[in-house]
């Protein structure tokens, strides 16, 4: 069985001279140090490294290395020298790491959190040819923040690490130490320092995961959704406007629509003509963000867009990619001026206040004082119904409008669900997300793709009068097609997939989930 | 995986110090390398103050344990090492008794593929079964000459040897080594030699004194000596190497 490195954390009371002298009672030892390094624990925005079991820090000592390390087992799995910061993995050299980091990252860039300045020393135990077979390393760490100055002392620590091949040794000399009574450390050094500048792993997350109280009138709960999700939209007004990655405006966009979904569907709780200027204002920051966002898309898309042409035109297609940065430089510039501007901030913060203000009593609403179990039972039924009719009749002939139209109602009836899921059996809940997700992914490749390629026309017109080589409209030419092709599979899918989705045993477990409304 | 044979039919040459050195580059690099001693002699094993004994190394062989059970780390991270045995010096015979003997090596070290980058292996000198299996398993092949006429000639015969036992796919990598500019033969020999052997790695090994205290300090040169002539020597001959690979 692999063995894993072991961390203790260092008495005030045993220094370095305290533990050599009871290493070398039996054990050949050997010192190097002290070193003086400064670790950066990076992480993209939505702790992305965190969430795949790894802690990801650049080592500044001698060399720069940039290495991931399990979280479970402590154990560093690979290491790489690398000169530069990390930012997306990309640029991240080809390697072992870029392999992990990849599908890990995907479009999110890693940033920095919180630098540790660590000294250690090391004792390695020997054999009789002087062949290291553990190590043992004493660190002093201190945090401190990627900006301001907060710092401070963290706890000094020891580690022990062992060696393949050497497994008995390593057995030995946690035997040797067990005198000490040393007390393990339950978290990481990375922890620990993110505990120094006030943050927690995982304290951003996109996904919704309230834990709501059924019995809580819907007014109460309704406002602390729609507060969580300001804060999340908040949230991702930095990064938006620094364009840090794509995923700031995407995730601002989606907290933005959920905030409509639910003013609109979580029906009869507050007085609609108290909504209606914040239902306006949130309208406002769906335009505005709509632009950037297009463009983001087809940026990411754009590597796929050329890998999908014949090898012979692929670099045909370069002046539509100069075309979409430079589109997106303007439509950023753009973007931030109305986030920076009155309107913005007044619009949040009115909502905000709005949401925050003692709770009226809300009797003049229908649904106000109704337990939030039950307001969400018949919301939820009600939607799934009106889902349920009008995807079952759409057939071969059916005009796209409808498909369109029943791509909304899919959406709001999962944002509903995805609202409420904590009243509800959790894998029940989460097995008919995923299935009405698959008829949204459906629903949302038949529209993407037409979008898609009616704004590849629309540029292609555009990059015309521009004066684009006539080589990088045919290319674009050859995509529209392809994208046109891949959304008439998306329409000849759908018949079969909604009538999984709108099976008998999923019927039935709607039904046992939400009741009969 | 990489697998990369370091071999020449002829002992003496460098070949040692030449798998000790790139494997420990590879490993600084960040790539998880093994460096697998499969000379009965245990000169890499040495450099590495790994004991020169492998439990159950029959049964290793037999494919009835995995290697993984018998690899030791070194003293430098991402570095490991299948120490030497002197049993190997039957090897031969052991894989003459076994179903298609050719591929052994191959069989065993497949499984590793996911736990390595690279995989270097310091081969024993002459042709044997030993060396058929290495040729079958590796993806490059490392070959130091002594820029001398007999050097040359056992080239040669690798050459010949590889082309009747139609083993194909093989990139051979001579490069040479232990070269004494202070000598009018080695001068003469690595003006002439590219011509016919494209092939050549650009990269050169001195005739160094570094080297030969690999055996003194018991490390690779860069780990005691990174300035020097022949560590330089070493990181131009990895980088060639990677090149090749790709």
């Amino acid at each position: 069985m692999a063995q894993h490195p072991v961390t203790y954390i260092l008495p005030d009371e045993l220094e370095l001279e305290g533990l050599k002298k009871i290493l070398s009672e039996s054990n050949r030892l050997s010192e190097d140090g002290p070193v003086k390094v400064r670790q950066t624990y990076f992480d993209s925005y939505d702790w992305r490294v965190w969430q795949a079991d790894g802690e990801l820090f650049q080592e500044q000592g001698e060399d720069k290395r940039l290495c991931w390390v399990e979280r479970r087992t402590h154990r560093q799995l690979t290491c790489q020298s690398s000169d530069s910061a990390p930012g997306f993995a990309e640029t991240v050299p080809q390697g072992q790491l870029k392999e992990r980091l990849a599908p890990v990252l995907e479009m999110r860039v890693l940033l920095p959190l919180v630098h540790v300045n660590q000294q250690r020393n090391s004792l390695r135990i020997l054999d009789f040819e002087e062949k290291t077979v553990a190590r043992v390393v004493l660190q002093k760490n201190q945090f401190s923040a990627v900006k301001g100055k907060n710092r401070g002392d963290l706890e000094g620590r020891i580690l022990l690490l062992p060696l393949k091949g050497y497994e008995s040794e390593f057995e030995k000399l946690k035997r040797q130490l067990a005198s000490l009574k040393l007390r393990q450390s339950e978290k990481s050094l990375y922890e620990d320092a993110l505990q120094g500048i006030g943050r927690k792993p995982g304290d951003y997350s996109s996904k919704l995961n309230f834990r709501l109280d059924p019995d809580a009138p819907a007014h109460v709960t309704a406002r602390q959704i729609m507060l969580s999700l300001l804060d999340t939209l908040e949230a991702n007004i930095e990064g938006t406007r620094a364009n840090l990655d794509s995923e700031f405006l995407h995730d601002l966009r989606v907290a933005t629509r959920r905030t409509r979904s639910a003013m609109s569907q979580i029906k009869g709780v507050f007085d609609p003509r108290q909504l209606e200027p914040f239902k306006q204002g949130f309208g406002w920051i769906g335009q505005i963000t709509g632009e950037t966002r297009d463009l983001d898309v087809y940026l990411l898309n754009y590597a796929d867009y050329r890998a999908s042409l014949p090898r012979a035109i692929q670099d045909d297609l370069e002046p539509f990619h100069s075309f979409l940065l430079e589109h997106h430089k303007t439509a950023q510039a753009e973007l931030v001026k109305k986030i920076n501007s009155p309107h913005f901030r007044k619009t949040l913060k009115s909502w905000r206040s709005w949401l925050e203000a003692p709770a009226a009593s809300g009797d003049q609403t229908p649904n106000a004082m109704q337990p939030t179990a039950r307001l969400a039972d018949r919301r939820i039924s009600k939607l799934y119904k009106r889902v349920l009719k009008d995807g079952s009749n759409i057939g071969a002939d059916t005009p796209a409008e409808l498909l369109h139209e029943l791509r909304k109602d899919c959406k709001k009836l999962r944002y509903m669900m995805e609202f409420f899921q904590s009243l509800y059996p959790k894998p029940a809940i989460r097995r008919l997300i995923k299935a009405l997700k698959v008829i949204l992914d459906n629903l949302g490749e038949f529209q993407d793709l037409e979008v898609q390629a009616k704004s590849l026309e629309d540029f292609g017109a555009q990059m015309l009068r521009e004066g684009a080589p006539a080589s990088a409209l045919m290319a674009m030419g050859i995509l529209v097609g392809q994208l046109l092709q891949r959304q008439q599979q998306a329409r000849a899918e759908f018949v079969e997939l909604f009538s999984a989705f709108s099976s008998e045993s999923n019927q039935q477990a709607f039904k046992q989930l939400f009741g009969a409304a | 995986m990489h697998i990369i044979g370091v071999y020449n039919i002829k002992g003496g040459v460098g070949k040692t110090a030449t798998a000790v050195n790139l494997s420990y580059l590879a490993a600084r690099q960040g790539y998880r390398t093994l460096i697998w001693d499969l000379d009965p002699q245990a000169a890499a094993t040495f450099y590495f103050r790994i004991q020169p004994k492998v439990k159950k190394s029959k049964k290793l062989l037999a494919g009835k344990i995995d290697l993984d059970d018998v690899v030791k780390a070194t003293d430098f991270d991402n570095l490991d090492m299948l120490p030497a045995d002197f049993s190997y010096r039957n090897m031969d015979l052991r894989l003459e008794d076994a179903k298609k003997p050719t591929k052994q090596l191959l069989k065993l070290l497949r499984p590793l593929s996911r736990a390595y980058d690279y995989v270097f292996l310091d081969c024993p000198p002459s042709i044997s079964l030993v060396s058929e299996n290495i040729f079958r398993a590796a993806e490059g092949l490392l070959l130091p000459l002594i820029p001398t006429t007999l050097s040359l000639r056992t080239y040669q015969q690798l050459l010949d040897f590889l082309q009747g036992h139609r083993i194909t796919g093989l990139e051979l990598m001579p490069f040479f080594s232990m070269v004494d500019r202070r000598k009018r033969m080695h001068l003469d020999i690595m003006q002439n030699f590219p011509d016919a052997h494209g092939e050549l790695l650009k990269a050169q090994i001195p005739y160094a004194s570094d080297v030969e205290k690999m055996g003194i300090h018991r490390m690779p040169v860069q780990a005691f000596s990174p300035n020097c002539f022949a560590a330089s020597a070493y990181q131009a001959l990895w980088m060639d190497v990677q090149g090749r690979l790709g």
